[in-house]
């Protein structure tokens, strides 16, 4: 009995102090990692969505509410102009999440291009929908982006059905946010 | 003095984990692409390593027998989850490509080994002296797994290139077979030459990597 109950205070012990330092450590790092996926992962993103901005768009980003989520966007002007904005989309991939920089045209509403940011694809197979084969697809596309074998106009790659699709639907998602967002950004740049 | 010296200086040639012990294949094999992947990965080991011996070694005498492995994996996998935020807010592009394998040094067979076998037995600063000169071999082992490769495989070295331009690389080298190529040509130089300076000494050569099994991890008791 006395065994059992050391057992039970030491194993308690050692999993609450780890709990309590790691939350901790979690708290502590959040800011500094989200500076470091800015630079490494967004920020080359956003740079090959809208490769002719004239301003820093990971600088005067703004995070905006919907349905309780946190949205971040990136404005994107020409000649001082607002003429996009690049937001991120998820959708489910064959390796877990796949994330999508989506550029979007604020006068038309059609797609400026997309950029992958994280992925744990296939090497060689649905890691191919980073390259520029794939996404060059999406510039200039109209909205409903879809994929052709549901009706759309995107091709999948083959072999990689449901990383392409998984792609599609993180473009899709991102495309939701920016219509349910578009009257907000339109408000808070122009 | 004397002790801790002895322990810390076996893990660097004598029961150096990949090479004698071979210990923590999966991360040898998996992330030495390149040199400066075998010292990250490396440092990685060393940081959760050091700190999981001097804690074990701290709450030895309160850990009951029956649940030791668990409050070993316990702490070990605080450690980790550590030093993968610590690497994400500081190095996020060597945390990039090392990937899944920083999250997978909790199983890595170093870290539970050297828990059971060492620090679970020994005094604080004992058990520090072994976790840092095991950390700093399996550092030393990666490292120079990871250049062998790259140099052969992309004919670079930390990410410059060296060998010259008529240099045609072997790609294999820096696929998953180089891995297996070069470790196994490693082990077989290490056994190679202990063979030979067992010799030397006069004594029986005693060939053990590989083949060590259980009894020279000292896991089994």
């Amino acid at each position: 009995m006395r065994e059992m109950a050391s057992m039970i205070i030491v194993l308690s012990l050692i999993c609450s102090a780890s709990g309590f330092s790691l939350a901790y450590l979690r708290q502590a790092t959040a800011p500094l990692i989200e500076a470091q996926v800015l630079e490494n992962v967004q920020g080359p993103a956003i740079t090959r969505v809208c490769p002719a901005a004239d301003n820093q768009p990971v600088e005067e980003r703004k995070a905006f509410e919907l349905d309780g989520r946190r949205i971040m966007v990136f404005p994107y002007r020409q000649g001082g102009k607002l003429a996009g904005v690049a937001l991120e989309g998820k959708g489910g991939g064959f390796g877990g999440d796949i994330g999508v920089m989506v550029g979007f045209n604020v006068n038309n509403d059609s797609l400026l291009g997309i950029g992958v940011t994280t992925m744990s694809e296939t090497p060689g197979l649905g890691a191919k929908i980073a390259e520029p084969k794939f996404t060059r697809q999406f510039q200039g596309a109209a909205m409903p982006v879809e994929a052709r074998t549901r009706g759309g106009a995107v091709d999948a790659i083959s072999g990689a059905t449901v990383s392409s699709l998984g792609a599609v639907s993180a473009v899709q998602a991102a495309s939701r946010d920016y219509q349910a967002l578009k009257p907000q950004i339109l408000q808070a740049w122009q | 003095m004397a002790s801790v010296w002895k322990e810390f200086s076996k893990g660097l040639w004598a029961e150096i984990p990949p090479f004698r012990v071979v210990l923590g294949l999966c991360p040898t094999l998996a992330v030495t692409k390149s040199a400066e992947n075998g010292i990250g990965m490396g440092l990685a080991v060393i940081f959760v390593l050091v700190l999981s011996n001097a804690l074990i070694s701290l709450v030895r005498k309160i850990i009951p027998k029956k649940v030791r492995i668990v409050c070993f994996i316990a702490i070990a996998a605080t450690l980790v989850v550590a030093i993968e935020l610590l690497m994400q807010a500081f190095t996020y592009p060597l945390y990039q490509q090392l990937g899944i394998f920083v999250p997978l040094i909790v199983v890595n067979c170093i870290i539970l080994g050297r828990a059971e076998a060492f620090a679970a037995k020994n005094p604080v600063h004992l058990a520090i002296a072994d976790g840092l000169g095991m950390g700093i071999g399996f550092t030393v082992a990666l490292t120079f797994l990871g250049s062998l490769r790259e140099l052969l495989g992309a004919g670079q070295l930390f990410g410059h290139a060296v060998m010259g331009g008529s240099f045609k690389p072997f790609t294999i080298m820096i696929e998953a077979p180089g891995a297996f190529i070069a470790l196994g040509c490693l082990l077989a130089l290490m056994n190679c030459i202990s063979i030979v300076s067992a010799r030397r000494a006069g004594k029986e050569p005693s060939v053990n990597a590989g083949g060590c099994g259980c009894g020279c991890c000292e896991v089994k008791q």
